[in-house]
């Protein structure tokens, strides 16, 4: 019996601890979006197949190119490295993939830029826009790309984008939702110059706008749901 | 017989004993089934105690874990809350101090009349009306309370960095600018004024998280209490350069499109050309701006949703907007270069040679530029994005070539290539060369002789003045995870 509820009690602790710790999470504020992000792995299908080939032709490696870097491939890798007196931990950094006589896509930084700008731009529209036909998220991207060249905004995509209360999806977190594909495609015309507003830095949804201010302005075109305006 | 009584008498003895046994059992029995009700009242009474504590004990339990939780949430958001306060006054500070530095720095240059002095001290003045620019966006204060003082920061930090550049060639500050730049001087002195008052306020346990809290529509009460120090008299100065932010470069007139104003049936019938029978056209909206179109839906034959814009005047295609389908591609770069190159001419931009692409997953973007008088013209650029799959045109932009395109009358400029590869540096390998019409900073257009070259593996594009050989402008070929770019 005294076993029992002993047992109980230790059990209603840990349910008592998760309990507190959903309404810490609740007084946390709201729930946050999990941004799924894909870890890049170290080298892609295609560099492994080529890691591959040469460790199979120098006889490190005797299993399928395959392009997998599986544990066979990682023990090759590790040979490979202490007979050329690298460090050895088994993965293929830029000194390894040197030494392999090959260069990899994800080294080669000082020549390939992250496109930030890109990523930042596709990050708002589909905060901003994703309900919107595709033409209308080419307009919110280029008014962002608008107010960067505007006297009275920031001067970078970042600083227009988190200007505070410039964006009410940036203000409430949506911003860290995974853009898509259409997002993507949409922000990368407007960076090659694509703007079917025509240099507009605002834009509103007549049906729910309550602001004063943003009425007054000269509308220059209405696309899906935003009218836009300078 | 007797035997049989006795028997009997026996027998009956025994039930009697048997009736007392059982009388006795029932009673016994009795006893235990009063016995085991007792027990049951016992157990149940156990029981009822026993989820009563464990109760409580879940009860208060869950209160101390509760009251834990909370407090750990609470520390962490007073921690967020304390971090959050500290940026605010840290830009709020660096405001003040960029501010201050700016206005005595513009006095500086008043003062002066060495142009060494006036050209070092301006672009000091240039970079902190940039840290100010930055540090006032980033304060939590609603866009139409602090435009003024973004645009005047930027302003300030584009003119002085133009009259620096003016020094730096030799030049002096005319009069006019020195006009200006008591005027900007004037305006910095107000805000200054305004932050430095603003700043005892903080001195005097002001919260500016507190305050920015407190939101109605359109302003909080940080963007009230800031603004309401400002000085009405101030006149914020019309500054007119070539340089970024100026104000005469951001209006700029449309010169390419000529002929009559059409209706919007003749713009349906103008896309219809290009879109055959086979689309599917509607009419959406009309724009209003610096350029006047109507505005069509399109799907074409592929089930691409595109969005069209014809010019009223003219009845130009002056935009397509599309997503593009994704898959396989079914046509090369060249059969797309012939694509773009072809359209552009249907639509009344002729000589058109391909200058840029850069394919990126299943589209193509590809720069034109018309030629004349054997010059490339790149201020009349224009845009077509192919989608590889269709091999239809899902992207247009002609906006530039709208906005620039006039009849020039250029001449090729007296200078060579051979004069001027000398000097691209000796590290470079010259790829090709051509001459081309530049557009320069500030709607400046000149003619050039451009030079590609490379230097390791990447590409770089030279600029020299046909006429005066100097270097003009260098841009660099930048390989980014999504397509190039030229910066």
């Amino acid at each position: 019996m005294k076993k029992k509820l002993l047992i109980m009690l230790s059990f209603l602790f840990v349910l008592a601890f998760s309990v507190a710790g959903l309404g810490m999470n609740f007084t946390n504020g709201k729930l946050r979006i999990d941004q799924t992000q894909t870890t890049d792995a170290a080298t892609t299908t295609a560099e492994n197949r080529t890691i591959q080939t040469k460790l199979k032709r120098w006889g490190y490696y005797f299993g399928n190119v395959d392009g997998i870097y599986g544990s066979q491939t990682k023990a090759a890798v590790r040979k490979f490295q202490q007979k050329n007196g690298l460090a050895v931990d088994g993965i293929v950094g830029p000194k390894t993939a040197a030494a392999l006589g090959m260069t990899l896509s994800s080294s080669s930084s000082s020549s390939s830029q992250s496109s930030n700008d890109l990523y930042l731009l596709a990050k708002c529209v589909y905060a901003e826009a994703r309900g919107e036909p595709y033409v209308g998220q080419v307009a919110v991207a280029a008014v962002i790309l608008n107010r960067v060249k505007s006297p009275s905004f920031p001067n970078t995509i970042a600083g227009v984008i988190y200007q505070p209360y410039a964006f009410t999806a940036v203000s409430d977190g949506q911003i860290n939702l995974t853009p898509n594909q259409t997002a993507y495609k949409a922000a990368q015309d407007a960076l090659n110059g694509w703007d079917p507003t025509y240099g507009c830095l605002y834009y509103y949804n007549p049906a729910t706008a309550t602001s004063s201010w943003i009425w007054s302005r000269q509308t220059v075109v209405t696309i899906g749901d935003h009218a836009f305006c300078l | 017989m007797n035997n049989d009584m006795k028997a009997k008498k026996t027998t009956g003895k025994i039930r009697n004993e048997e009736m007392e046994y059982s009388s006795l059992k029932s009673e016994n029995s009795s006893l235990e089934s009063k016995n085991s009700a007792k027990s049951k009242q016992i157990r149940k009474n156990k029981a009822v105690i026993t989820g009563l504590a464990i109760t409580t004990a879940v009860l208060g339990l869950s209160t101390i874990g509760f009251g834990i939780g909370f407090a750990i949430a609470d520390s962490k958001a007073m921690s967020y809350r304390t971090d959050l306060e500290n940026t605010y006054n840290s830009n709020f500070y660096s405001l003040v101090d960029s501010v201050n530095n700016l206005e005595t720095k513009i006095s500086k240059v008043l003062a002066s009349d060495s142009s060494t002095f006036q050209r070092k001290t301006l672009l000091e003045a240039s970079q902190n009306a940039s840290e100010a620019e930055v540090a006032v966006a980033s304060l939590p204060l609603s866009q139409k309370d602090i435009q003024d003082t973004v645009k005047l920061t930027n302003q300030i930090s584009g003119y002085t960095t133009t009259l620096a550049d003016q020094l730096a060639s030799g030049g002096t500050i005319s009069q006019d600018n020195y006009d200006t730049l008591e005027q900007v001087q004037q305006s910095v002195q107000g805000l200054k004024n305004q932050l430095n008052e603003f700043s005892r306020k903080l001195e005097s346990g002001y919260s500016i998280i507190d305050a920015s809290m407190d939101i109605d529509a359109e302003s909080n009460e940080f963007s009230r209490a800031l603004t309401s120090l400002k000085d009405n008299n101030i006149e914020y100065p019309t500054m007119i350069y070539d340089g970024p932010f100026s104000d005469s470069v951001t209006n700029t007139a449309v010169k390419g499109l000529t002929g009559e104003k059409i209706s919007k049936a003749e713009a349906r019938t103008n896309l219809e050309k290009y879109f055959k029978s086979s689309a599917d056209i509607s009419f959406e909206s009309e724009t209003n701006g610096r350029f006047q179109t109507y505005n069509f839906r399109v799907t074409n034959s592929h089930d691409e949703m595109l969005y069209a814009q014809v010019t009223k005047i003219g009845g130009n295609i002056l935009t397509i907007s599309g997503a593009g389908t994704d898959g396989t591609a079914t046509i090369d770069e060249q059969a797309a270069k012939q694509i773009a190159v072809d359209f552009a001419s249907q639509n009344g931009i002729e000589n058109a040679t391909v200058v840029w692409s850069d394919t990126i997953k299943n589209d193509i973007y590809l720069n034109i530029a018309p030629k004349s008088n054997g010059l490339v013209l790149y201020p009349d650029l224009v845009k077509v994005k192919i989608n590889m799959v269709t091999g239809t045109i899902v992207g247009y932009d002609a906006t530039s070539y709208f906005t620039n395109h006039t009849d020039r009358s250029l001449s090729k400029g007296g200078l060579t290539v051979d004069d001027v590869k000398g000097k691209v540096p000796e590290r470079f390998e010259i790829v090709s060369s051509r001459k081309v019409l530049s557009p320069l900073d500030y709607n400046r257009e000149v003619v050039c002789i451009e030079i590609e070259a490379l230097d390791n593996e990447s590409t770089y594009y030279f600029y020299f003045n046909a006429q005066t050989g100097d270097v003009e402008n260098v841009l660099k070929v930048i390989k980014t995870d999504n397509g190039n770019l030229l910066m």
